[in-house]
């Protein structure tokens, strides 16, 4: 979004409030009618996008400065894009890019990212991670007897938090990629934080060094397919990187690769997973990794106050997201009963910790991820799965804090799990599971 | 103008920590609202979109919290506005010596009475959520024009609130039974059947002694100008078709299954004359869902969700008087019923219907028709809409007012500022099987764009006064002293009478009147 379209459209928020919501045909009931964390928890207007566009345009009338008081305001919003599904079933403002282009704004003025934020920006800087854990430590998830193929055409790029927090995630891909006989490789101590932390709170300067760090290393190793276990790095990769720098390789998802090999037949499911599973969409597999198609059409204007464009501009509504690819796994691990919840897809309520709200407002991410929790037991699960580490992470949390019963396996380790592999991990997977 | 920090400790002491901000990013953001460039430049003031900004926000979450939030507004002096949604510049404060109550955390469903047709609900409940709930029930709720997302609470107390299926639905102001308010001095009124002594309910909204649901809101409703209304009953109807509604697919292009008894009728009457005689004979026969008389435009716009593919229907944009009609039916016997009547009348009138030969709508249309989502698509041409005019009439006059505001329209047009609707941009809608008809003349403009807006509320301007001329009634409207007192003394000095009420039952002028009336004694 450049300068001109957030100047215009800052000045046309309706403050109908849709942005509050799921998309109004789609609700289907009271409770989860809601799509915007940011306003279930803070209440005030200001904490939904609507209020953020008033922000963003009081702040280029010079009708409020930049303050701390308006800086958290800002930040407290995980940045799910729910806002943004809701606002164009019928508009064309862009709720979400505007938000992010005012944190760019904030950061330019010196105010954002806040403290914490700050903190994980420098780690990134300095440790090529946020979690402040040294550099030479973002191997040590990888088991010896995964097979690693140098001259693999694959990447796997392995991200932060499975690398230091989640590294069940890193370990159960690695090994269903084995199990297919799917050569791969990884960077080693060559893979740097891919960024999203930075971007996602204002700081693009930083986060374009971090896209040159990583695509120079990728490049170096004529690398066809990056594969990611991590919705944040794959959508970063797909839409951020892509945005600033041009690339040649794929870049694939797990569940998407996972498909591909069970579809031809180099993965087998064999073992029963007899579990009520419902599924999270993270918001960044989702409707966030939706391309931005290219336009380069004109503008016309049909008659006073009314132009059109042409040909018509693509809408960025959610629709290419992945959601198919990881439903299918689930539903052909035999046994596994998959439920639906009722916000999902391209109107699946956050888990709560995107954005930088995980780290600057910790107890914001924890009651998003119990909102959610408690979507997943309405629909009688026994297991919430996502594809996603950082949302693993949270919705763990929210797991935890709330004393569920739910238990949570990201896709992968289902996967492994009905594979049946007797290495020591998968056995123990499978006591922890049944 | 912030509140005096002991001030705001007492407001905080009664919704607790966190749920009243008078920072000035929060307070500005609730100065903001749609169309208020448009109010703020007929009031003489300059056309943007901010009125004065609010001292405060409260977030109360029970009745008796606002009962003790409007008696500390009392002892303070300073006044008070609701809103629940918020959308409109009615929801916005007159005086920077106000506090914004956001209702928001009120937002239960307190019951829903399914043998008799009605539901209880708080001011945050959204027409969607109480729609979908009820629908379980086989039953539905009215929802005005403004959409699923905004308050049948606030629509029903304090606004006028027609719709599109306001045939068979009626409209907000005639929906709603008791009610608990909270008035300007912090006394809670019960009224109608909940202000019983003995088995207190909410079926009914008159009595027991004089109704004064006249007085609670009278045509348009009070705006927050006479209190805060805390929880409604609402009239509940029965779905019009089954409740199977699912839809599948990806936003924008979602998908349905158009319900088995479910028709559209979309017929060009050709002029004023003969859209009345059909409009008021379809609805004498009392079978419509739906049925609007809507501007080519309007048409156009309710089967589009861009403006690229409004402008693509034309074989709509022909029409001379289009007429929408939408029938639905629980069961076979009810639906060949109502498609026999619709072919003998369509035959009697000479008119076709265009649906399935010139013209044919994506399902999704059906689906946002049953969930009162079509008003929104009223936005897609430039991003902003209001109605310059308009009003509750017979079909006859609702028309004249159309027709006589279209050659003001078009030199309106002819200056750019308002978008080309051929000056014939009106929505009419039968309330109650056509006993009376809404009609609002719908105006698309650029908020972005001064001249626009100006230009947009000159309009506005010169509309209420040919009202008055040629004698066309209030405009839908009419609020706050300037239209009260241009319009009043054609209207039976109605305005003194409601001077008179406000006084009575606001003695401190603490509830702001912005968008209602200010006492006689000021």
């Amino acid at each position: 979004m450049n300068d001109q379209e957030y100047n215009q459209m800052i000045q046309r928020c309706l403050r109908c409030s849709i942005c509050k919501w799921i998309p109004q045909v789609q609700i289907k009931s009271q409770k989860y009618a809601s799509i915007c964390p940011s306003i279930d928890m803070f209440n005030f207007h200001a904490y939904s996008a609507g209020g953020r566009i008033t922000i963003a345009l009081a702040l280029e009338m010079g009708r409020l400065k930049p303050s701390k008081e308006l800086m958290e305001v800002v930040y407290k919003c995980t940045e799910c894009g729910g806002c943004a599904i809701a606002c164009k079933f019928l508009n064309t403002l862009e709720p979400l890019e505007i938000i992010v282009k005012l944190r760019e704004k904030l950061v330019s003025l010196g105010y954002g990212p806040m403290p914490k934020q700050a903190q994980y920006i420098e780690s990134i800087k300095k440790n090529n991670n946020p979690y402040n854990e040294p550099h030479e430590k973002r191997m040590e998830w990888l088991p010896k007897d995964i097979k690693i193929d140098p001259k693999a055409k694959t990447l796997y790029f392995v991200g932060c938090t499975s690398s230091y927090r989640r590294k069940e995630i890193a370990i159960a891909t690695a090994r269903v990629m084995n199990a297919a006989n799917y050569p791969f490789k990884i960077l080693t101590n060559d893979e740097f934080c891919c960024g999203s932390p930075i971007l996602r709170t204002g700081d693009r300067k930083s986060f374009i060094d971090q896209v040159n760090k990583n695509l120079d290393n990728i490049e170096k190793e004529e690398i066809e397919t990056v594969v990611f276990s991590c919705a944040g790095c794959y959508d970063t990769f797909k839409i951020d990187y892509a945005s600033e720098r041009e690339y040649n390789f794929k870049v694939l998802h797990t569940t998407q690769l996972f498909n591909d090999l069970i579809e031809s037949s180099k993965l087998e499911l064999n073992r029963e997973v007899p579990y009520k599973v419902t599924y999270h969409d993270p918001c960044h597999l989702g409707r966030n990794s939706e391309l931005y198609e290219e336009w380069d059409g004109d503008e016309l204007q049909m008659m006073p106050l009314v132009s059109i464009n042409i040909p018509e501009k693509p809408k960025r509504c959610g629709k290419y997201g992945i959601y198919e690819a990881p439903r299918k796994l689930l539903e052909k691990i035999p046994g596994l009963n998959f439920i639906e919840m009722e916000r999902n897809r391209e109107y699946a309520y956050c888990c709560g910790a995107g954005g930088g709200v995980k780290s600057a407002f910790p107890e914001f991410a924890l009651k998003t991820a119990k909102t959610r929790i408690e979507e997943a037991e309405d629909t009688g699960a026994e297991i919430i799965s996502s594809a996603c580490p950082f949302c693993s992470t949270n919705l763990k949390d929210g797991i935890d804090d709330k004393g569920s019963n739910l238990r949570f396996y990201d896709i992968s380790e289902l996967i492994l799990l009905s594979l049946g592999s007797q290495d020591k991990f998968s056995k123990k997977l499978s006591v922890e599971v049944t | 103008m912030t509140l005096e920090k002991e001030i705001l400790k007492e407001f905080e002491d009664v919704v607790g920590l966190g749920n009243i901000d008078d920072g000035e990013v929060i307070t500005n953001v609730y100065a903001y609202n749609w169309c208020t460039e448009i109010f703020n430049y007929m009031e003489g003031k300059e056309p943007i979109p901010f009125s004065s900004v609010p001292k405060a926000v409260v977030l109360p979450s029970t009745t008796e919290e606002v009962q003790k939030l409007i008696k500390l507004c009392n002892k303070y002096g300073i006044k008070f506005k609701a809103q629940s949604t918020g959308l409109g510049p009615w929801n916005q404060p007159s005086t920077d010596n106000c506090i914004i109550f956001d209702m928001r955390r009120m937002n239960k469903i307190v019951k829903i009475d399914e043998k008799n047709l009605y539901a209880v609900i708080e001011p945050y409940v959204s027409g969607a959520q109480l729609q979908v709930e009820v629908m379980k029930y086989g039953l539905n709720c009215h929802m005005p024009g403004a959409g699923p997302q905004v308050s049948p609470l606030a629509s029903s107390t304090s606004m006028n609130g027609p719709g599109f299926t306001s045939p068979s639905t009626g409209y907000s102001a005639r929906n709603v039974l008791a009610v608990e308010w909270v008035l300007p001095d912090g006394t809670i009124m019960k009224l109608g059947s909940y202000g019983l002594k003995n088995n207190p309910d909410w079926y009914h909204g008159d009595g027991p002694g004089p109704s004064l649901r006249g007085i609670m809101r009278g045509y348009s409703g009070t705006k927050s100008g006479l209190g805060i209304f805390t929880k409604v009953a609402v009239k509940l109807f029965p779905f019009p078709c089954n409740c199977d509604y699912d839809v599948k697919g990806y936003s924008p292009n979602y998908e349905f299954i158009i319900p088995k008894f479910m028709k559209l009728y979309i017929m060009d009457c050709g002029n004023f004359k003969k859209l009345e005689t059909a409009i008021l004979r379809v609805e004498e026969e009392e079978i419509s869902f739906m049925c609007s008389y809507l501007c080519n435009y309007a048409v156009m716009a309710i089967f589009s969700n861009s403006t690229e593919s409004l402008l693509d229907k034309v074989a709509l944009g022909r029409m001379q008087a289009p007429l929408v009609i939408l029938i639905a039916a629980r069961t076979k016997r009810e639906f060949d019923y109502k498609q026999k009547v619709m072919d003998f009348l369509l035959k009697k009138l000479n008119l076709k219907n265009i649906i399935g030969t010139l013209y044919t709508p994506d399902p999704i249309f059906y689906a946002e028709a049953l969930r009162s989502n079509l008003g929104l698509h009223g936005f897609l041409a430039t991003g902003s809409m209001q109605s310059a005019e308009g009003g509750a009439d017979t079909a006859l006059v609702c028309l004249r007012s159309a027709a006589m505001n279209t050659p003001l329209k078009k030199k309106y047009i002819k200056k750019g500022v308002i978008v080309n609707d051929f000056g014939e941009g009106a929505w009419m809608s039968s309330y109650e099987s056509g006993h009376y008809f809404h009609l609002e003349a719908l105006t698309f403009f650029d908020q972005a764009d001064k001249s626009s807006i100006t230009g947009m509320a000159d309009y506005m301007g010169k509309s209420f006064q040919l009202d008055l001329i040629k004698h066309l009634g209030a405009p839908f409207f009419v609020e706050g002293n300037r239209m009260h007192d241009l319009f009043g003394p054609h209207m039976s000095n109605y305005h003194i009478w409601l001077r008179k009420i406000k006084e009575s039952f606001d003695p401190n002028n603490i509830s702001d009147s912005g968008f209602y009336i200010s006492p006689q004694n000021k």
